[in-house]
């Protein structure tokens, strides 16, 4: 096996380090990308809940508008999270 | 241009997107690949040169590009504010009318819906400095300067650092360091108003009077937890946003046509580096400083409020 191992590594042109870095590359596009979804689907939320809010009861609108904000940045802060893991996975 | 005023707004719009992808194509077919550029380090951006070694046994405190652009934006934190107060008119200018709407901000809403009393008072001048401060730093980080570039530009022959845009947000020591303030504060703060085993005693959530000791310990156990979970939160939300805005950027306006050696990409990306820098200008850098400066008052405001 050993001799074997690195002769098909040369034929078929795969080195380790080409699927070490296809590897970290995935991980940086796949867990950043799905990181995404969810953040998205949050922010899609919160500013359709405050929507509904504000159609209920427009009085509410300044109380809600700082509320919204805050919510808005904590579920997008998740996307972030995310992003800074497949950094953290890209480049070590 | 008579004929364009007929077309119906759908028309136009596929116009647009015709002329849009169009150009891309065509430049594509007339420029074409240039090949993989190895050469170009965008991340040299982020690189931090030591411009003023001063080293302290194994710390490191170095004057850096970060470091000025942090010495920058307190100085226009001071100033901005010192300049407005002396000068203050019962008709306000503009620029008075905004500071003393982003000083309401920080009053009503940072403050006062967070914190009561005595502690409102006590803790307002901190948490508005913390979001003026984050706000000037991550806005200066936004300035387009004329010597943008990764290397060193020669100005008669002086060889002058590059100013890129850069802020000093986007390195996770700017943040961490602020969340470490925030985060020692509000627990000497918590055990000052009600003592050691008081404050340890109200991380348990209300209602669970008639629970087991152990179910109570492994409660206690999570909340203990969820402190510590803070401090990654609280400086990784305001650093990666800060991060990610500015690699966005870096790779829309045109660090990716000229990385891939593609220059039809750039007619592609350039469009929108224009959006998310209205967007990253307008919205995030402003909203991360007062969301910060908001989770640190409800932080604040949890460790010294009344057993509920």
């Amino acid at each position: 096996m050993d001799l074997i191992a690195p002769v098909a590594q040369a034929a078929s042109g795969v080195t380790d380090t080409g699927v070490k870095d296809a590897g970290k590359a995935i991980a940086l596009g796949v867990g950043a990308g799905l990181g995404s979804i969810g953040a998205g689907i949050g922010i899609g939320f919160i500013f359709g809940k405050e929507i509904e809010s504000v159609a209920r009861q427009p009085e509410m609108k300044d109380d809600l508008q700082s509320i919204r904000w805050l919510g808005f940045a904590l579920t997008e802060a998740v996307a972030f999270y995310t992003f800074i893991f497949g950094l953290i996975a890209f480049f070590l | 241009m008579a004929w364009l005023a007929k077309l119906s707004t759908k028309q136009k719009v596929l116009l647009g997107a015709f002329l849009y992808i169009g150009t891309t194509i065509l430049l594509l077919a007339v420029a074409g690949s240039q090949g993989k550029n190895e050469e170009f380090k965008p991340q040299n951006e982020f690189k931090l040169d030591n411009w003023i070694p001063i080293h302290l046994g194994p710390a490191d405190l170095s004057i850096n590009k970060a470091v000025l652009y942090l010495f920058l934006a307190s100085a226009l934190t001071i100033f901005a504010m010192v300049y407005i107060a002396r000068r203050m008119q019962m008709k306000p200018n503009r620029v008075q009318a905004a500071v003393e709407a982003a000083y309401g901000l920080t009053k009503n809403q940072i403050t006062g819906s967070n914190l009561q009393g005595s502690y409102a008072a006590k803790w307002f001048p901190f948490l508005a400095t913390l979001f003026f401060f984050i706000a000037f730093t991550n806005i200066i980080g936004y300035l387009p300067l004329p010597t943008n570039t990764e290397h060193e530009v020669s100005i008669f022959g002086l060889s002058i650092p590059s100013f890129a845009i850069y802020a000093a947000s986007a390195n996770i020591s700017f943040s961490l360091a602020l969340t470490l303030v925030v985060w020692f504060s509000y627990h000497i703060e918590g055990v000052r108003a009600k003592g050691l085993f008081g404050y340890l005693k109200s991380f348990l959530p209300a209602g669970l009077e008639d629970m087991n000791p152990v179910g109570k310990a492994l409660i206690f156990v999570i909340e203990l937890l969820s402190q510590f979970m803070r401090l990654v939160s609280l400086s990784v939300r305001l650093f990666a946003n800060i991060l990610a805005g500015h690699l966005l950027l870096l790779f829309m306006g045109g660090g990716l046509a000229v990385l891939l050696g593609v220059a039809a990409l750039g007619v592609l990306t350039f469009p929108l580096a224009f959006v998310f820098f209205v967007l990253e200008v307008g919205l995030i850098a402003t909203l991360q400083a007062f969301i910060f400066a908001t989770l640190s008052g409800i932080y604040i405001g949890g460790a010294v409020a009344e057993t509920h």
